[in-house]
């Protein structure tokens, strides 16, 4: 039993009938009869109810269990959930929160940082500025802060979602 | 006769000269940062030459590298492009000593244009309009409330030591001239010490028109017509339109002698553009002159027939101009958007990354200037702009209806592009009627705001294709795994069976 985690729902996948790139499938109670090949790698032609459109994505590279899903401007982050996954979901609980460090959504490159370890940060003050294609943005914490540790130093060069910042 | 040109630049303009050069027979010289080993204009060029680290100004700023590369490489001519050293006035004059053609102005037209004040003073000379104000400071209130009536209502009073918005004020009504006049000079006093004030005139949500000029060295000067910039979005342009929804025959014809008048000012060799603010009326003003190709440029191109990279390079060779301005007319409508990595549903944030797929858009009306390709990395190091899209069509409907199909042809995965958000702006009535000015993003931003909600069948789609795909991953993995395993063993075992069951 599979499910597809996107946003709050997991919707619930069951193949009802396959012939080879023709299949019938049910996503929690909605049926559909789909016929879905890769013509070029990484896109999907999908035809149903003789509707034609493309799906695109490309594996994540950490995780082939996640995928990002674009469909003209559109576009989904999703995770299969397998029963093994689901019983790790399940314990994940008490991992604590990810945020816990500041990080980017795109590579760049660090212009100042404004904390200290140790330092008390009153929330919606900036911590660090990163430059990316001649645009600086501000980085700021939304709650109250205690910075724990600083991993990178002004001039550095990061990637995207690298934690630069940590908090207690 | 040029032979060889070196483009200083990078991008797609870069690959825009390339291109020209290769139809006139032109060889090219790339040169590279250490960012773009692996950008389309090092494949596409004839040579490559690397000229230093990814940060602009110790490489594509570096004049010394690149007159190296260009000596290196037997160059007899530089393209500047648009942007880095193209409107630098120690670099035109540095190629002039050491012998190299600067594809470009002179190092007098670009300072006398590239200094706000003296570009003002050389334009009155000139005859050509510029916001009417005053170029001294005034102390009197007396002075400046009869020099406020001979402008004319709106002005904006600015204090001459100012900065800031300090001792800015707009007067719209009569009744506040002396009020507001005397409010600026304290205000000013008491921040710089200063109660002197200019006085200009206040140009409300304006257009911002420009006249696209080309010189050659033997003083013939036409202009290829306008181009209308006005969508704009922190004074970056976003969409550019040729012919003007706003323009009329009999101005265009004036301000094309104006702006004739103001290059010829300056003596101006090559390809170069007048900027004018206008208001809703037409009235328009002088605001600069750009001494290089515009990003903008294939528009005019493809109204005009005229390629002006080719005609750039004649200009340099001192070749007189193919064509008098009688010859020049415009014929159907372009319209160009600035595609550029970046999140348009999180406050534009630059969207540096790589490429993972690519659609461009073909079919009739359409070109796309671009460097991309499916694998490339974007360095974080540039400017965000990845391609320029260019449609042409016989008349302004027909070309929107074309840059609709064009964006929703482009399909581009791996990073953030502003494209859901050029096609609202396609969709918005305000660019749909042609009435439209500087103020058009801000005014209409509800509503350029891509919506990406996706419906619950798209949905469903999406989760059965990477479902589907997930199970398809599964069940090679394991078939791998049996025939890695059957080829190892039970072939081989087969052989030797065999072989030893024929002795």
């Amino acid at each position: 039993m599979y499910e597809v985690n996107y946003k709050d729902n997991d919707y619930k996948v069951e193949i009802l009938s396959r012939n080879g790139n023709k299949i019938t499938i049910s996503v929690d109670d909605r049926v559909y009869d789909i016929d879905v090949t890769e013509p070029e790698s990484g896109i999907f032609s999908i035809l149903y109810n003789n509707k034609s459109v493309q799906y695109s994505f490309f594996p994540e590279k950490d995780d082939r269990k996640k995928y990002k899903v674009y469909h003209g401007d559109k576009e989904w982050n999703l995770e299969i959930i397998d029963p093994q996954r689901r019983y790790r979901k399940s314990r994940k609980g008490d991992d604590g929160d990810d945020s816990n460090y500041i990080s980017t959504p795109m590579p760049g490159k660090v212009v100042k940082i404004l904390v200290k370890e140790g330092d008390k940060v009153p929330a919606g003050s900036t911590v660090i500025i990163i430059s990316a294609m001649k645009m600086e943005s501000e980085y700021k914490v939304t709650s109250d802060r205690v910075v724990k540790e600083v991993l990178v130093k002004e001039g550095d060069n990061i990637d995207g979602d690298q934690p630069l910042i940590i908090f207690e | 006769m040029i032979k060889k040109i070196l483009v200083a630049n990078r991008g797609e303009i870069a690959i825009r000269v390339m291109r020209s050069c290769r139809e006139a027979g032109i060889k090219s010289v790339a040169v590279y940062s250490e960012a773009d080993r692996d950008s389309m204009h090092v494949r596409y060029a004839d040579e490559a030459y690397y000229i230093g680290p990814a940060p602009s100004n110790q490489s594509y700023l570096v004049i010394d590298n690149i007159i190296k590369a260009a000596k290196d490489s037997g160059a007899d001519a530089i393209h500047p492009g648009y942007g880095f050293l193209s409107e630098n006035a120690e670099f035109s004059d540095r190629c002039k000593k050491e012998g190299i053609i600067f594809i470009g102005p002179s190092s007098y037209a670009i300072n006398t244009m590239g200094d706000k004040i003296t570009a003002r003073k050389t334009m009155q000379a000139a005859n050509v309009p510029v916001v009417p104000g005053t170029t001294e400071p005034i102390q009197d209130i007396k002075e400046a409330v009869e020099i406020i009536k001979k402008i004319g209502l709106p002005v904006m009073i600015k204090a001459s030591a100012g900065g800031g918005g300090k001792g800015m004020r707009l007067v719209r009504e009569e009744k506040d001239i002396i009020s507001s006049v005397s409010a600026a000079k304290s205000e000013a006093k008491a921040a710089f010490g200063d109660d002197a004030v200019y006085i200009e005139k206040f140009i409300e949500s304006p257009h911002h028109i420009e006249f696209q000029i080309l010189c050659d060295k033997h003083g013939n000067c036409v202009h290829l017509f306008e181009r209308e910039c006005s969508v704009q979005r922190r004074h970056q342009k976003v969409v550019e339109e040729t012919p003007s929804p706003i323009m009329t025959q009999e101005v265009r014809d004036e301000m094309g002698k104006h702006a004739v008048a103001a290059a010829k000012a300056v003596n101006y060799e090559g390809a170069g553009t007048i900027e004018f603010i206008v208001d809703d009326n037409l009235n328009y003003y002088f605001l600069e002159m750009n001494t290089r190709l515009q990003v903008e440029h294939p528009i005019t191109e493809a109204v005009t027939g005229v390629d002006l990279v080719v005609e750039q390079i004649r200009v340099a060779n001192g070749e007189k101009l193919s064509f008098k301005q009688e010859d020049l007319s415009q014929k159907g409508h372009a319209i160009e958007v600035r595609v550029y990595a970046e999140d348009p549903e999180n406050n534009f944030m630059p969207s540096p990354g790589q490429i993972k797929y690519l659609h461009e858009p073909l079919g009739p009306g359409i070109r796309h200037d671009g460097y991309i390709y499916p694998g490339y990395k974007i360095p974080m190091e540039y400017d965000p702009m990845i391609s320029k899209m260019i449609v042409w069509a016989n008349d302004r409907e027909g070309a929107i209806k074309r840059m609709k199909r064009a964006l929703e042809d482009y399909i581009l995965t791996g990073v953030k592009t502003s494209i859901p958000f050029l096609k609202k702006v396609m969709d918005a009535p305000d660019f749909a009627n042609g009435k439209y000015t500087t103020q058009f993003i801000e005014k209409n931003m509800d509503i350029l705001m891509p919506d990406n909600e996706p419906d619950q069948e798209e949905t469903d789609i999406a989760v059965i294709t990477a479902f589907i795909d997930f199970l398809n991953k599964e069940e090679n993995a394991k078939n791998e795994i049996r025939t890695a395993g059957s080829s190892k063993n039970y072939w081989k075992e087969f052989g030797r069976r065999k072989g030893v069951l024929r002795l």
